[in-house]
């Protein structure tokens, strides 16, 4: 059921789709991404950059690596760019391996890394530091609507800062959350299971701010924000799917090819699709030229 | 057929106010304190905290309860909550319930923004500290967020977001942003933090906190040239923004208008602020432009200042690059001297502070500034309140990843 809204109006939001990049990983494979060399062409990491970020940090890194692999511009660079990550339950080993630390052994033994390095803001802070990128950095959702949280919080940074050239969304999440022991250490960390073990997945996705600007370089689709024209009764918190399934679903979409179309309704009832860019080009023209409300034939 | 439009942008105002922080939990009561130079910083239960050299902190006694009629949870539920769930959940209540706006909430889009960096970190501590195994065995789960806008019926979007010791100051760009871009008609914005034995012991462990443990209301001391580290606090503020022209429709009460935001990042280190601090600048730089003031037209800065060697001393060279020529003639405070620092809750409780300085026509000092650094050179308003006209002010929020964050909040026109 719905109900009106008196004083709504129809609003929407796009960006452009530079690119993107899947990466997953088992609790076996991360320890060898820590230290894995960048791809050939993609800004190095700091030495042992990556030796005590959380897991998804890890696997969410690579995934912004190898899209700046695939990107449609030689030389891409991301100076102003800004950063959303949202991971789902980030800092879950680390917390567990602190708090054991914690009960047997007194404060003195956390981790001084936990709160910088495996908390919901440190994937965009890590992004933002490795690639030096000087727009705003943010951490996001840290639950089951991490693609909802992060999508919308990219759109929301864009649409707050005009300047802003583009977004480097990355989102993130395991495939099952790992069993620990008693110690915090993963049970299922063994490379015997790591075929049917939990799989970190993360998602990096390109987005660009500016019609005009991405005119040229190569990016044929775009997100779109649509808000929904009726109220929603209540959150419907139960229908996400759970981030790894959402994240790979936006995946496919992505993958799916240029013409391809892929839409994401997001708990509040916004709809967001990604769509060849033609379709949204003249509704973009027509923010762009200051109209205040029109309506593209 | 796609559909671009924007409605004309208008002054975001507040005209709510939750709170609920070591110098009080109305408005009034935490405004008096910061002009009167009171201390919330105490010793605390060690055993509570494991570890026996760092005693002290601002710590909150009681949260209250949600005024009647708010949410769907009752006085007896909400004692059953956790201390972060009741940290959440007063704020967002009362601020609803100050602004007027719970009559409303079947007719309009309001959305939720929380500014919460650990909120399962702290979720998995206190269950684990209470004997529970979800660190260990998880579910999957909702977070505070999606449930408090459920129990508040707030049907507008809903969001967490955290950036460091900068959180709940961008959640209330982000709730600016959606009002500027039509998709809510009001929006509940801050966020809060709580005191946590994990925390504290990573604080001490990476050498962030003060170890004044033999006089606690002495040990936060920003800008001072003997500080040495910040005092953790808990706590935090909500807010409701709305249209200037909805305010008045309502006839609400305007605390003062959200009129700029300035974000960028360091890109240098994820601890540590960038000993040039060109970022810093910009983000302030980047608010008094978005709020169309100058430099000259600013009445008082509450800085960052925790009260780290290295933070101030970055930040008051970013003030006083942002600032110019106006740098000696701007007054600056630090009023985490007095509340402790509210890690994710801080930027929102400052902007409490700077409603305050506009309300009480006064600048908030900064405590134990006994030997102002010569790194740290501004006008400082040591130990006590300096009375003056105050129209508009601007709030400095940094945060681990880099993250630095300005806003503006002047009197609404």
């Amino acid at each position: 059921m719905h109900g009106s809204i008196p004083n709504a109006e129809a609003t929407s939001a796009a960006c452009g789709v530079a690119s993107h990049a899947l990466v997953e990983a088992t609790l076996a494979e991360i320890p060898g991404l820590r230290e894995q060399p960048v791809p050939e062409g993609v800004p190095a990491l700091p030495p042992r950059y990556l030796r005590h970020c959380d897991e998804q940090t890890v696997v969410g890194i690579r995934a912004v690596l190898a899209a700046i692999a695939v990107h449609p511009e030689p030389r891409p660079t991301f100076t102003d760019y800004g950063v959303v990550a949202a991971p789902c339950q980030a800092g879950r080993i680390a917390t567990a391996q602190s708090l054991a630390m914690l009960r047997t052994a007194g404060g003195v033994a956390v981790s001084p890394h936990i709160v910088p390095q495996c908390s919901l803001h440190s994937l965009a802070g890590a992004v933002s530091v490795a690639l030096g990128m000087h727009g705003p950095n943010l951490g996001s959702s840290g639950g089951e609507h991490a693609v909802s949280e992060g999508l919308f919080a990219s759109l929301s940074l864009l649409a707050a800062d005009p300047s802003l050239p583009g977004i480097w969304l990355v989102v993130s999440g395991w495939t099952q959350e790992p069993l620990l022991d008693a110690s915090g250490k993963p049970i299922d960390s063994t490379p015997q299971h790591a075929l049917s073990g939990p799989i970190c997945r993360a998602l990096a996705v390109a987005l660009t701010a500016n019609e005009d600007a991405v005119a040229d370089k190569g990016i044929s689709r775009h997100l779109t924000l649509h808000m929904p024209a009726t109220l929603r009764i209540a959150h419907p918190a139960a229908e996400s799917l759970g981030a790894a399934a959402e994240i790979l679903d936006f995946a496919v979409g992505l993958a799916a090819g240029p013409a391809a179309s892929w839409s994401h309704n997001c708990p509040w009832g916004a709809e967001i699709r990604l769509a060849p860019r033609s379709t949204v080009h003249d509704g973009l023209r027509a923010e762009q030229r200051a109209i205040p409300r029109r309506e593209a034939a | 057929m796609i559909v671009v439009t924007h409605p004309a942008r208008e002054a975001v105002v507040i005209t709510g106010i939750g709170a609920v922080t070591p110098l009080g939990h109305s408005f009034e009561v935490i405004a008096e304190n910061l002009i009167a130079g009171r201390s919330g910083i105490r010793s605390i239960d060690p055993s509570a905290f494991a570890r026996e050299s760092h005693q002290f902190a601002a710590a909150v006694d009681l949260i209250p309860t949600p005024p009647n009629g708010i949410c769907t949870i009752d006085a007896e539920g909400f004692v059953g909550l956790t201390r972060l769930e009741q940290m959440v959940i007063s704020p967002v209540a009362h601020a609803i319930a100050d602004a007027g706006l719970a009559p409303h909430r079947d007719r309009l889009r309001i959305g939720l923004v929380l500014g919460l960096g650990a909120e399962q970190l702290k979720m998995w501590e206190l269950d684990f500290l209470s004997g529970g195994r979800q660190v260990f065995e998880p579910l999957h789960g909702d977070t505070l967020v999606h449930r408090v806008a459920d129990l508040m019926n707030l049907r507008g979007p809903a969001m967490t977001v955290a950036a460091a010791c900068a959180s709940s100051g961008y959640a209330m760009a982000l709730g600016r942003a959606w009002l500027n871009a039509g998709w809510v008609d009001a929006c509940v914005v801050g966020g809060c933090d709580v005191l946590s034995p994990t925390a504290l012991a990573a604080f001490y462990n990476l050498r962030a906190l003060s170890r004044r443990s033999d006089d606690p209301a002495k040990a936060s001391r920003p800008f001072d040239r003997d500080r040495d580290g910040f005092v953790m606090g808990e706590g935090g503020a909500c807010f409701v923004l709305e249209p200037l022209s909805a305010a008045h429709r309502r006839d609400a009460r305007v605390y003062g208008e959200l009129a700029g935001v300035g974000m960028s990042s360091d890109a240098s280190h994820m601890v540590s602020p960038c000993s040039d601090p060109v970022q810093a600048t910009r983000a302030i730089t980047q608010a008094l432009a978005d709020a169309h003031v100058t430099a000259d037209e600013i009445d008082y800065v509450n800085a960052h200042a925790a009260g780290t060697p290295v933070g101030d001393a970055a930040e008051a060279g970013a003030i006083r690059r942002a600032l110019g020529a106006a740098f000696d003639r701007v007054p600056v405070s630090s009023t985490k001297s007095m509340s402790g620092h509210l890690v994710s809750g801080a930027a929102a409780f400052e902007a409490v502070a700077c409603l305050a300085a506009i309300a009480r026509q006064a600048v908030p000092p900064t405590l134990n500034l006994d030997h102002p650094d010569d790194q740290c050179q501004l006008d400082h308003v040591p130990h006590v309140a300096r009375a003056r006209s105050v129209t508009v002010t601007a709030s400095n929020s940094f945060g681990f990843g880099g993250a630095n964050l300005c806003l503006v909040i002047r009197e609404a026109a």
